[in-house]
């Protein structure tokens, strides 16, 4: 037997350490590349030598170069860091969002009390210019914090759209490098060996583009990776991807969808379908939230405008002679809108032909929704309204007045095909603004004033007399006269000049209600409250106001506006109203519900970012590099390898033994 | 098995767990600089509501005050012009008696009818005097001009009557009714009230001015004038009682509100003030926690079988 074998056998040995040495290196350089897997040299013992005393081992051999790397676990990771990444991207939005909302006097609450108690200021002094000042100066206030906030609201909406449209080129590029990695995994496929560094490179593709987008992955036979999104749309298929765009929603076209782009065709991605991904976190936010923040914001606009206008369009301005100059809205709100459907039918500009109109009836009762009209499949002729906050569906007919709101088809009306987002406070916040400049032009007095008989023998006195109802008609002078000391009265309505009677009736007045109270007729369009108790035989005049300068009257009943009830109400069928809250309640409410979310989203971020840690933890454990272990591993192919030296060196002193023995 | 722990993920965890720290201690420092716990909604939304409505309840409280101290003031000035108005009338009830005197001559009747007319116009001014805001302190529901002037057949009330109400929870009067006051005592005579106090006084003057009366006549005269001057000088004390009563009822509202105001202060604080000592305690611990971190970090990073490894 010659030394050859032996030399061969401490040449593979060496080889083999070498190799190893090589592969714990790549490892040690390429530790802190994130998504690399550590890779192992797969040393196998090469098949011996038979001879007559046996089999004579040959060494070893190196088999292949494998990555460390577990395939579920790089999909639940992936996963999991997608969710984090989409509640992350939700509350990174909806703390934005918070400082819409701001506590104590940053707050909408405190300016829109703030400007009531300036009517309790200029119920004090009706006839000061200063206190009339402060109202507008404060209505001014008013208006603007609304429409800022507002447009605080619109701007997230912009800025929005930007980040989807920046997260859709991010996903486009690396969609086309999965594609690319692709075709370079598949053309290798044939040399039979992983190519691992081209794997951890389209593990680490997909892992980024989780974060933006939840994805689902099929292997192909070839190698590559079949990539698709919201159930089912193929992003990357073999070495082809699709890329995914920005579009306008169905409804509102301010807010943006995001679609796949194929062969021209934008096919949406249903947010519902989703999943993780910063993209289902900025759309969930978008459709949700910010939405929600508009129409809080809109409802309690609209509310305490509307309720604003009303009680100002009752009184009666500083103009003299009183009367001659009407008193005009206070504020403007922005107009309810019916946005058409972008599938309904178009003329041939591409307008939408059939039209509906809505008309904003009892501020009071609008709530923070938004509406889906379409034509009613049980009643043709009829419109199915679904209120999109809670899902109430209720079939209406033209001219309708449900939520606060009426509904008016247009000319020309609209197909039945047609389909409509009804929006009738999202704008009306923004588009808040305050009308008047003159002083004179805030409505402090009331037409009508009530006086007390001079022969009473009760203790009644007036304690207010609000204008309820724009029907009253200050040309009419009601007398009421208590028939029993139980509180019963009959009243009589005369013209103030012929004194020809207009009409009359009875009702019964309770301690602490105004007269009349339902179910009494009204009287004139007011409602009077009484301190006191009126004795039989008592009478009270309410008659025009002839001191209109001095009168408060109005000022008083814009003053009750704070504990009104006058955001949210809901109309029940009998016709009544119930629930609702005071402009600071819906204020304090509004603010705290905003606040719950980003408690909410906080907590959820929370924990899924910390379930993606463990995953990545779980993951890297698996794949990652230990430099403490590669370096002891250097230690054992470096001594690995000085022993296969060894073999060799003595193989050689062997050959040399054998030659000088043999005398050469 | 122990879990392998791969260097790259060992080191970014480290310092998430570290900047964690460090915002956790961030958060703190901004609730320890500003004294409030909740200042924003997420803080604590309950809480923040709650604040909300506090703060609510103190401006109205404020409002509610400014609103009160109109009044006060309205009715101050109301009681201490009935206080002018008794003078007056007592002066002029003085005259009235003088020129009973039967050895007046008609011209010295005359003379005192003349101071009884001065006093007269006196208190008709203390009548139409106004609250220094535009507004008239007898005014009633509101009164243009001057609320009281001379016309045909008297002194007449322009303005509506009752009074002017605040915009309080319990209304206070910002005016008093002057038609009630000045126009309307009980005529001792027929015991209905419309006894004006201007036309009491201009039939007085009148009678004054008149010459040749007879003793007899001067007497009826001067005891029905006094008779009435004192009917209405009453009636006058009785408004302003009753205007001093506003005031001590103003007074009690005033205390109301004031703990109201104090109430809703406290609530708000409750709800969204930092407890200091709890706070600054926490931020301590806090330190130690993140002290002792960075120490741990900074050594088991440190430690690698490199360093063991003979070059």
């Amino acid at each position: 037997m010659g030394a050859t074998p032996l030399m061969s056998l401490g040449m593979r040995a060496m080889a083999a350490n070498y190799a190893a040495l090589q592969v714990t290196g790549h490892n040690i350089a390429n530790a802190s590349v994130p998504g690399y897997s550590r890779q192992r040299v797969e040393l196998a013992t090469a098949l011996g030598q038979f001879s007559g005393s046996g089999y004579f081992g040959k060494g070893s051999d190196v088999e292949t170069i494998t990555r460390m790397h577990n395939a579920f676990m790089t999909r639940e990771a992936m996963t999991v860091k997608g969710l984090a990444a989409k509640d992350d991207a939700r509350l990174q939005q909806l703390q934005k969002l918070e400082t819409v909302f701001p506590t104590g006097e940053q707050g909408l609450g405190h300016t829109t009390l703030q400007f009531l108690n300036a009517f309790s200021d200029l119920a004090s002094l009706p006839s000061d210019s200063s206190a009339r000042q402060v109202v507008l100066a404060r209505a001014q206030e008013l208006a603007a914090r609304f429409s800022d906030a507002g447009a605080q609201v619109d701007q997230m909406q912009h800025l929005l759209r930007e980040d989807l449209r920046t997260t859709v080129a991010t996903v486009n590029e690396l969609t086309s490098n999965i594609a690319t990695v692709n075709q370079q995994i598949a053309a290798v496929r044939g040399l039979g060996q992983p190519p691992n560094d081209l794997l951890d490179a389209r593990d680490q593709l997909l892992s980024a583009l989780s974060a933006e987008i939840s994805v689902t992955t099929v292997m192909a036979d070839d190698g590559t990776v079949g990539v698709f999104a919201g159930g089912g749309q193929r992003l990357v298929l073999g070495n082809d991807a699709q890329p995914l765009a920005v579009i306008n929603s169905v409804g509102d076209p301010s807010r943006a969808s995001v679609a796949v782009m194929d062969n021209g065709m934008a096919l949406r991605l249903d947010e519902a379908t989703l999943g993780g991904g910063r993209i289902a976190g900025l759309l969930q936010f978008q459709n949700k939230d910010l939405v929600d923040a508009q129409l809080l914001l809109g409802q309690m606009a609209a509310a305490v405008g509307g309720a604003v206008n009303a009680q100002q369009r009752l009184g009666l301005t500083m103009h003299q002679p009183a009367g001659s100059v009407p008193a005009q809205d206070m504020f403007n709100l922005g107009a309810p809108r019916a946005l058409p459907l972008a599938s309904n039918l178009k003329d041939v500009t591409g307008n939408p032909i059939g039209r509906v109109n809505l008309t904003i009836t009892q501020p009071a009762e609008l709530q923070a929704s938004e509406y889906d009209m379409r034509a009613d499949p049980s009643y043709p002729g009829r419109w199915q309204i679904t209120r999109l906050s809670d899902g109430l569906v209720r079939s209406v007919a033209d001219g309708d007045e449900i939520d606060g709101f009426r509904v008016d088809l247009g000319n020309p009306s609209p197909a039945a095909a047609d389909k409509f987002l009804l929006q009738p406070v999202s704008r009306a916040a923004v588009d808040m603004s305050a009308r008047l400049i003159d002083p004179q032009d805030v409505a402090a007095a009331s037409p009508l004033t009530a006086v007390m008989g001079n022969g009473n023998t009760g203790t009644a006195a007036v304690a207010s007399l609000v204008m309820t109802d724009a029907t009253a008609n200050a040309q009419h002078t009601a007398s009421i006269s208590f028939t029993n000391a139980s509180g019963a009265y009959s009243w009589e309505l005369r013209d103030r000049m012929t004194n020809a009677l207009v009409s009359s009736g009875t009702g019964t007045w309770t301690p602490g209600d105004p007269i009349p109270s339902a179910p009494d007729p009204a009287i004139n369009g007011f409602a009077l409250q009484l301190s006191g108790v009126p004795a039989n035989g008592d009478t009270v005049t309410v008659a025009m106001t002839t001191n209109t300068n001095a009168n408060n009257g109005n000022a008083l009943a814009m003053a009750t506006l704070r504990d009104q009830r006058l955001v949210g109400q809901v109309r029940l069928l009998d016709g009544s109203t119930t629930g609702g809250a005071t402009a600071t309640d819906a204020y304090a409410s509004a603010m705290a519900d905003i606040g719950v979310r980003v408690q909410g989203a906080e907590a959820i971020s929370s924990i899924s970012s910390s379930l993606a840690v463990q995953a990545e933890q779980a993951r890297s454990a698996e794949s990652g590099v230990n430099l403490d272990e590669e370096a002891a591993m250097l230690i054992q192919y470096q001594q690995s390898y000085q022993a296969a030296a060894k073999v060799l060196q003595i193989a050689q002193s062997i050959f040399d033994t054998l030659l000088s023995a043999a005398g050469a | 098995m122990s879990m392998r722990i791969a260097t790259l993920n060992s080191f970014e965890r480290g310092l998430t767990t570290l900047q964690r720290r460090q915002s956790d201690m961030a958060n703190m420092q901004e609730q320890l600089t500003s004294g409030k716990r909740v200042a924003r909604a997420s803080d604590d939304p309950a809480a923040a509501a709650r604040a909300e409505r506090a703060m609510a309840a103190q401006m109205r409280s404020t409002a509610d005050q400014r609103a009160l101290d109109a009044s006060r003031s309205a009715m101050l000035q109301a009681e201490s012009a009935l206080g002018d108005a008794g003078e007056l009338l007592l002066q002029t009830r003085d005259l009235m008696l003088s020129a009973g005197n039967a050895s007046y001559t008609d011209a010295e009747r005359r003379n005192i009818g003349d101071a009884i007319r001065g006093l007269r116009e006196q208190l008709l001014a203390v009548a139409n005097r106004g609250d220094g805001a535009g507004s008239y302190l007898f005014g009633g529901q509101g009164s243009a001009r001057p609320p009281f002037s001379d016309a045909p057949g008297g002194v007449a009330f322009e303005g509506d009557g009752g009074s002017t109400m605040s915009a309080n929870a319990q209304p206070l009067p910002l005016t008093v009714d002057g038609g009630t006051t000045w126009l309307q005592a009980r005529d001792p005579a027929t015991g209905a009230a419309t006894l004006s106090v201007f036309d009491l006084l201009d039939r007085v003057v009148t009678e004054l001015r008149t010459p040749g009366r007879s003793n007899d006549q001067i007497t009826q005269g001067v005891q029905t004038g006094v008779a009435e001057l004192d009917a209405v000088s009453d009636h006058l004390q009785s408004t302003r009682a009753r205007v001093g009563e506003t005031l001590n009822r103003t007074d009690s509202v005033e205390v109301r509100l004031s703990q109201q105001a104090l109430m809703a202060a406290a609530d708000r604080s409750a709800a969204e003030d930092l407890d200091m000592v709890q706070a600054v305690s926490d931020f301590q611990n806090q330190q130690t926690g993140y002290d002792a971190a960075l120490r741990a970090y900074s050594m088991v990073q440190r430690l690698s079988l490199f360093d063991y490894i003979g070059g």
